[in-house]
C-alpha cells in the first residue's frame, strides 16, 4: 500500500516537471536561428516571397511568440502534440511509428549489455588479477574505445558483403510481405548487427561497475562469515555477493535507460534503422518545431517513468531500503 | 600526309563498329516483373511534388505523376499526356491535344478539366516556381475534353521546357476540388496517371510503389514494384549496392570517394547521363554591400586566384568540369551557351589577381595579407568543407585571409538569404531546363528579395542585364534569343557578381541487372516505365 502511495506521489510531482520541460524546450528551440519555411524553401532551391509567406502562415509562424507558446501549452495540456507540417502527419503518429523499432533495438541492446556486463564483471571481480580479470578488462577497454559507427561498418563488411549472412540495413525485407513467425525472424535478422554495435559500447560500462562492486563485496564481513560456516565459493557468490553487488549496476542501468527513448542517431543512421534518434535529427535539421517538441516531451515522460521503476527495483532487490 | 593517318583511322572505325555490334547483341528483350530498389537521399518530407521542388521528392513522385510532355536527349519536348501541340505565331496561345483513354489511379478519367485545374488552381497557387514560370499564364480554355488552350499575357517560350512530370505534374481534379491545395490529403499518397501507383510509406524506411495495371502504354511498366529506400549513412548505401540489396542510386547519393571502388565491382556500372536538365553549378557569392566586394577588381581577382581544375580533381574526385560563366555548357545544344567570355583560367592568373588587388587599393600588409573575410560553408555535405579548405589556401596566396564558418542548413540559409550577414558563401545552383527558370533569379534586380532562399543576395544590379533577361524571356526566335543570352554571359562574367567554379557532374550507380533506367535527360526525375530487371 505504502509503495503505491509513494508511486502516486511521484507521478503527481512529475506533472509540473513535465510542464516546465515543455515550456523550457519551447524557448530553447526558438533560440536556434532559421525556421521551417526557410529550410523547406531552401531544399527546393527556389521559392518566391508569396510561397514563403504562405508556408509561414500555414505553420503559424506569423503569430507572436507568446501567442505561439500559449497555443502550444493549451495543446499539450489536452495531450495534443500538434501537427508536423514538414511531414504532413500528426506528431503523435510520427513518434508512435518510430517508438516500436526504437524500443526493440534499444531494449535488445540493453538486455545484451546489462546481461553480458554483469557476467563479465562477475568473472573479473571474483578472480581478481587472474587471466579472467585481464581478459574481460581488455575486452571492456576495446569495446568502449571502438566508435560504434566504425564497428557497425566493419560488421557490415564482414557479415553482409564478405559472408552474405545478414542484410546490410533496414528493419525488414521490403516487398517480401512476410507474416507471423517469418516476419519476426526477418526483423530479427535485421536487428542483430545494430543491437550488437550498440550493446558493445554499453557493455564496457556495466562490466567495470560490476567488477568494482563485486571486489568490494568480496571483502565484506558477511562473506568471511559465510566462508567460516563452510559454504562453497559458488554458493557465496550466487547466494550473497551477486544480489548486493547488483545495486550499483541497477543505478547505472537506470540512468542509461533514459537514453533508450532518445535512440542512437549514429547506429540508426549506419543501419538505416527507423528509430526516434534519426527522426529527431531530421526534425532538428528541418527546424520541424512541433515534431521536435513532441519528441522531447515523450522522451521526458519516459525518463520520469524509468526513474520511478528504478526506485521500485531497489526495494525489490534490497528490502532494507526505505521509501 | 593524310593517307598515313588513314590506316589507323580505319582500324579505329572497325573497332568502333565491332563494339556497337557487340552492344546490340547483348541487348536483350525486356523481362516483366521484379522489384527495383533505389536509394533516395535524404528521406523526402512530403510527396507533394506540385508544391515542393526539393530534389528528393521527384524520384518518388515522378513515378506517379506525369506531365503534358517529356523530353528527348536533344532536350526537345515529346508527347506524354499531350499527343501534340501548336504554338500561335505571336506566342500568346498554345493549344494542347490530349491523350484519350488515360485514367488516374483513383479511377477518374483524364480530361482537359484536369489540365486546367492542375495549372490554374494548384500549380499557379502553390508551386514554388510558379510566379516565374507561370506568371504570364492568364487562362486555360477547354473547348472539348481532349483540348486545352493556354493563354499568355506575354510570349513564354521557356514554358515548353517546364512541362514534364517534374516541373508541372498533372493532378486529378476529382482529388483536389474543394480542398486547399496546400493541405491536400494526397500530399503523402499521390494520385496521378503514371506507370506506378503509390503503395505504402513506412517513415524512416521506404516508400513502395506498385505497378499500374491500367497504364496507358500497353505492356508497360515492366517492373512490379519500385521501392525507394532511405539509408542515412553513405557508407551503408555503398554496401547495400555491393550486396545487391539496392540496384540504383542517383544524384551522387554514394560518396564520390566510393565511386571508384564501386566501378571496379563487376556487378555494378555507373553513368553521368540523365542530368542534362538539372545542370548544377557550384559558385561563390559575394556580398556587394560589404567592402571590398563592391569593387569589380576584387571579385575578378578572386575568380583568377582559384584553380577550378584542382577543385574538380581533388574535391570532386574528377566528377565535374570547370564552369565558364552563369550558364552550364548543357545549354550548348540549344545554342544559348557561349564560352567566349572573359576567361580566368589563364597561365598568369595569380599575377593578374595580385595586380588587380593592388589596383583596388588593397596592398599587402606586414603579415602578407591584404584583407580578411569570412566564407559561409555550404551545409549540404562534407565535400563543401573540403572545397572551403582549398579556397582558404588559394586565396591566402593572393593575400586574402579567409575564415571558414560552418552552420547547419537552417542557420546558413537564414544568415545568407535573410539577414545578409555574410561576406562570401559557397552555394550550389541548378540552371534547370531554361535560363528563365534557373539562371536569372540570381542576377536581376527584382530578385533581390529578403527572406527568399537562392535568389539574388549579392545585391548585383545592372539595368542592362535586367533588360536583357526580360527580353530573353519573351523572345521566340531561337537565334535572337541565343544572342541575348550570349550578351548576358559576357557582361556577367566581366562583372563577376558571383564566381562560377564548376559544373557538377552527378553519378548514378546501378546494378548491371537493371536495364533502361536512364532513358532521357531528366533521368531520375522521370518515370521508370521502361526499366526492367534480369532474373
Amino acid at each position: 500500500m505504502r509503495r503505491w502511495i509513494y508511486a502516486g506521489g511521484r507521478l503527481a510531482l512529475a506533472v509540473p516537471v513535465l510542464f516546465s520541460i515543455a515550456v523550457l524546450n519551447f524557448f530553447l528551440i526558438h533560440l536556434a536561428p532559421g525556421d521551417p519555411a526557410s529550410v523547406m524553401a531552401g531544399e527546393g532551391g527556389s521559392a518566391t516571397p508569396e510561397y514563403m509567406a504562405m508556408l509561414r502562415h500555414k505553420f503559424g509562424l506569423d503569430q507572436s511568440l507568446p501567442l505561439q507558446l500559449w497555443h502550444y501549452v493549451v495543446n499539450v495540456a489536452t495531450l495534443d502534440l500538434g501537427y508536423s507540417f514538414r511531414n504532413d502527419e500528426p506528431v503523435l503518429t510520427l513518434i508512435l511509428d518510430r517508438l516500436g523499432p526504437t524500443l526493440l533495438l534499444m531494449g535488445t541492446a540493453f538486455v545484451i549489455s546489462v546481461g553480458a556486463g554483469i557476467l563479465l564483471g562477475l568473472l573479473a571481480g571474483t578472480g581478481r588479477n587472474s587471466w579472467r580479470d585481464g581478459a574481460s578488462s581488455i575486452l571492456a577497454l576495446l569495446a568502449s574505445a571502438t566508435p560504434s559507427f566504425w564497428l557497425g561498418l566493419m560488421l557490415i563488411v564482414l557479415l553482409s558483403i564478405r559472408l552474405g549472412w545478414l542484410p546490410t540495413s533496414g528493419y525488414e525485407t521490403i516487398g517480401s510481405f512476410y507474416e507471423g513467425r517469418a516476419y519476426a525472424l526477418d526483423v530479427g535478422r535485421h536487428l542483430i548487427m545494430p543491437a550488437l554495435s550498440l550493446a558493445l559500447f554499453y557493455l564496457a560500462l556495466y562490466t567495470r561497475v560490476m567488477r568494482a562492486s563485486v571486489i568490494e563485496q568480496m571483502n565484506m564481513d558477511y562473506v568471511v562469515t559465510a566462508r567460516a560456516k563452510g559454504q562453497t565459493e559458488l554458493g557465496i557468490i550466487f547466494g550473497h555477493i551477486l544480489r548486493n553487488a547488483l545495486l550499483p549496476v541497477v543505478t547505472m542501468a537506470g540512468v542509461q535507460a533514459g537514453n533508450l527513448i532518445g535512440g542512437s542517431v549514429i547506429v540508426e543512421s549506419v543501419f538505416g534503422w527507423p528509430g526516434i534518434g534519426t527522426l529527431a535529427f531530421a526534425a532538428l535539421q528541418g527546424r520541424d518545431l512541433n515534431l521536435l517538441l513532441g519528441i522531447f516531451l515523450v522522451s521526458a515522460c519516459v525518463v520520469v517513468a524509468i526513474n520511478l521503476m528504478v526506485d521500485l527495483a531497489y526495494v525489490a532487490l534490497d528490502p532494507r531500503m526505505d521509501m | 600526309m593524310f593517307r598515313r593517318f588513314n590506316a589507323p583511322l580505319r582500324a579505329l572505325f572497325a573497332a568502333a563498329a565491332v563494339a556497337v555490334l557487340a552492344t546490340a547483341a547483348r541487348a536483350q528483350e525486356p523481362q516483366r516483373g521484379g522489384t527495383m530498389v533505389m536509394i533516395v537521399q535524404p528521406e523526402p518530407a512530403t510527396l507533394a511534388s506540385y508544391m515542393s521542388v526539393a530534389g528528393n521528392v521527384c524520384p518518388v513522385a515522378c513515378q506517379v505523376y506525369e506531365g503534358l510532355v517529356s523530353y528527348d536527349w536533344d532536350l526537345k519536348p515529346v508527347p506524354k499526356l499531350a499527343t501534340s501541340w501548336e504554338v500561335s505565331p505571336d506566342g500568346l496561345t498554345v493549344t494542347f491535344h490530349l491523350r484519350d483513354g488515360v485514367t488516374f489511379h483513383n479511377g477518374a478519367k483524364f480530361t482537359s478539366a484536369d489540365v486546367q485545374y492542375s495549372f490554374m488552381e494548384v500549380l499557379k497557387k502553390v508551386h514554388p516556381r510558379a510566379p516565374v514560370v507561370l506568371g504570364d499564364l492568364s487562362a486555360i480554355d477547354t473547348p472539348d475534353p481532349m483540348t486545352a488552350v493556354f493563354h499568355f499575357n506575354h510570349p513564354a517560350p521557356y514554358l515548353m521546357m517546364a512541362l514534364s512530370g517534374y516541373d508541372a505534374p498533372i493532378v486529378s481534379k476529382s482529388a483536389f476540388e474543394n480542398t486547399d491545395p496546400a493541405a491536400n490529403p494526397t500530399a503523402n499518397k499521390p494520385i496521378g496517371t503514371g506507370p506506378f501507383k503509390f503503395g505504402a510509406w513506412e517513415r524512416g524506411q521506404y516508400v513502395r510503389l506498385d505497378r499500374n495495371p491500367n497504364y496507358w502504354q500497353a505492356g508497360l511498366p515492366y517492373l512490379d514494384h519500385i521501392v525507394a529506400r532511405f539509408i542515412p549513412d553513405a557508407s551503408t548505401r555503398s554496401a547495400a549496392l555491393e550486396t545487391g540489396e539496392v540496384q540504383y542510386a542517383a544524384y551522387s547519393s554514394v560518396n564520390y570517394s566510393d565511386v571508384k571502388r564501386l566501378q571496379a565491382n563487376p556487378a555494378l556500372d555507373t553513368t553521368s547521363k540523365g542530368y542534362e536538365m538539372t545542370s548544377g553549378l557550384s559558385e561563390i557569392e559575394m556580398n556587394e554591400h560589404r567592402p571590398p566586394f563592391d569593387k569589380r577588381e576584387v571579385r575578378q581577382a578572386i575568380a583568377y586566384a582559384i584553380d577550378r581544375k584542382f577543385i574538380i580533381d581533388n574535391v570532386q574526385y574528377g566528377f565535374g568540369k570547370p564552369a565558364t560563366g552563369p550558364l552550364s555548357s548543357n545549354f550548348k545544344p540549344s545554342g544559348l551557351y557561349t564560352d567566349e567570355v572573359l576567361r580566368f583560367d589563364v597561365p598568369d592568373r595569380i599575377a593578374i589577381a595580385n595586380k588587380l588587388l593592388d589596383e583596388a587599393g588593397l596592398p599587402r600588409k606586414a603579415d602578407g595579407m591584404r584583407f580578411a573575410a569570412t566564407l559561409e560553408v555550404n551545409s549540404f555535405g562534407q565535400q563543401w568543407m573540403r572545397q572551403a579548405e582549398y579556397l582558404k589556401q588559394a586565396l591566402a596566396a593572393v593575400g586574402i585571409d579567409l575564415t571558414l564558418r560552418s552552420e547547419d542548413t537552417g542557420a546558413w540559409l537564414r544568415r545568407v538569404y535573410t539577414n545578409y550577414d555574410y561576406d562570401m558563401s559557397e552555394p550550389f545552383f541548378n540552371n534547370l531546363a531554361d535560363p528563365v527558370i534557373g539562371v536569372q533569379r540570381q542576377y536581376v534586380t527584382s530578385q533581390i528579395r529578403k527572406g527568399v532562399d537562392f535568389v539574388n543576395n549579392t545585391f548585383y544590379s545592372n539595368k542592362e542585364v535586367d533588360d536583357l533577361f526580360a527580353a530573353g524571356a519573351q523572345e521566340v526566335d531561337p537565334v535572337k534569343r541565343a544572342d541575348i543570352y550570349h550578351r548576358i554571359q559576357k557582361i556577367l562574367v566581366t562583372d563577376s557578381p558571383v564566381i562560377w567554379l564548376s559544373e557538377v557532374q552527378y553519378v548514378t550507380v546501378f546494378n548491371r541487372k537493371l536495364h533502361d533506367a536512364t532513358t532521357g535527360p531528366l533521368g531520375t526525375y522521370s518515370a521508370f516505365e521502361r526499366a526492367w530487371i534480369e532474373h
